[in-house]
């Protein structure tokens, strides 16, 4: 896929050229709006709003990291959302499980070659994880989704955030270690996991 | 810990230091168990978050031209339609203004020394004694019965025409000459009514003081709503054939 050509013929107007970008990005963009909101319906909206948006603000791209430009305008799309929560809050149509858990179990893009303990430990890890990203202030956990869950460097979550390099660095350190102090509440139910990050850094 | 300190680890973890600020903190490490354990917690962080994997998006987030606000592309024609429209309308607009003003200068004018006016066509015959000044009428043959009859008192009419023409004035300001054509005194070139008429002038009819025919002002409506409709029935076919197509 040649990323630049797509982005020019996009920018010219070409919509099926920004629906290629879309096909390539879209888990990216789903999966850090849904660590922000922590719900899968409303990462879904914000989804299809952070790619309408982006597709009319496509000729504002000015070339450098896409990826960091999308993740701009979904953590944008995404405080949006969260905004309007605050001055209008609602509750969720269908009901949760009586563990409060979602009644779709999540699919993950490792689906096909899960095996079902395999699957059952990454709901069990994306439910605390998530617990956890859900008590960080904003701030913090947009920076920690880009940089640890997204794998973006820290020049491009500094341009998705808009902040100084040096904010994004106060921001990751504080956010990893607050996750950890969260994420040791979970040890008791994540064993495996724990144990074998123990042994791996032993 | 500090929080300089932190964000040292942090970034070292990171391999976001430069060579020598790593090489320092190293040297510290290697002395400092509190900043060892708060380098391990921070690396298992990051770990346990990159373990996460990535869900699937739930639905395939591409847009379809209605979601971007893109317009369904238009008939070559379709400018051809709006612009005639458009020229129909506004020349509809100014003839009809052009009518009224017409008929406001054609307003009813006062009628006392005025020898002239009203309906031209109805003066053909009489007009152009009609038209003169009763100065000029006293010269004629009739005349002296003109200044009798140009007294003051409109109520003397030794003429029968020119009774008439009082009469007929009573009865209608706008149609006591017009439509009586007979009253013109054979004799006199008219100029004994010349008085009455003075009085009985018929008065403009404005509803018939038209600068622009009816006619073209319903031809340019018919145009500019046939433009319409044509317009509304392209964007119709237009905006279903290209939602079929996406």
């Amino acid at each position: 896929m040649n990323e630049q050509a797509l982005i020019q013929d996009a920018q010219k107007g070409d919509l099926d050229a920004f629906n290629t970008l879309i096909l390539h990005y879209q888990d990216s963009v789903f999966n850090t709006a849904l660590r922000i909101l922590g719900d899968d319906d409303l990462a879904a909206d914000v989804t299809q709003d952070a790619f309408i948006s982006a597709f009319k603000s496509i000729g504002s791209f000015r070339g450098g990291s896409f990826k960091a430009w999308l993740m701009r305008t979904v953590t944008n799309a995404c405080y949006d959302e969260l905004r309007r929560q605050k001055r209008r809050p609602t509750t969720p149509l269908e009901p949760d499980t009586e563990e409060g858990e979602e009644m779709d179990s999540p699919r993950w893009l490792a689906d096909p070659g899960m095996t079902p303990d395999q699957k059952a430990e990454a709901d069990e890890l994306e439910h605390a994880i998530q617990h956890c990203l859900n008590n960080l202030p904003l701030e913090f956990k947009t920076v920690v989704v880009m940089a640890d869950l997204q794998g973006m460097d820290y020049t491009e979550v500094a341009v998705a955030a808009r902040v100084p390099l040096g904010t994004i660095k106060s921001r990751l350190a504080r956010a990893r270690l607050r996750l950890r102090e969260c994420l040791q509440g979970f040890s008791e139910l994540l064993p495996s996991v724990f144990r074998l990050e123990e042994e791996s850094t032993a | 810990m500090k929080q300089r300190d932190l964000e040292l680890l942090s970034s070292y973890l990171d391999g976001q230091l430069s060579s020598s600020d790593a090489a320092r903190l190293e040297a510290r490490l290697r002395t400092d168990p509190e900043m060892r354990s708060v380098l391990q917690d921070l690396r298992s962080t990051r770990s346990l978050l990159r373990q996460l994997p990535m869900r699937k998006a739930p639905r395939n987030f591409t847009l379809t031209p209605q979601m971007v606000g893109k317009n369904p592309p238009l008939p070559r024609s379709y400018p051809v339609f709006r612009f005639a429209a458009t020229l129909a309308s506004i020349l509809l607009f100014f003839t009809l203004g052009l009518n009224m003003l017409g008929r406001q200068m054609a307003s009813p004018m006062p009628a006392y020394g005025m020898g002239g006016g009203g309906a031209p066509d109805t003066f053909t015959l009489e007009s152009a004694p009609a038209t003169e000044p009763p100065a000029a009428a006293a010269q004629a043959p009739a005349a002296t019965e003109a200044p009798a009859l140009q007294a003051p008192s409109a109520a003397m009419a030794p003429q029968p025409t020119a009774t008439a023409l009082v009469a007929n004035s009573d009865r209608s300001m706008q149609t006591a000459v017009a439509k009586e054509p007979g009253t013109v005194n054979p004799a006199g070139s008219g100029q004994a009514e010349q008085p009455p008429q003075v009085l009985a002038q018929p008065q403009p009819q404005p509803a018939e003081t038209k600068v622009v025919s009816p006619v073209w002002q319903w031809l340019l409506a018919g145009i500019a709503l046939i433009c319409l409709f044509i317009m509304a029935l392209m964007r119709q076919l237009s905006v279903n054939r290209w939602r079929s197509k996406s």
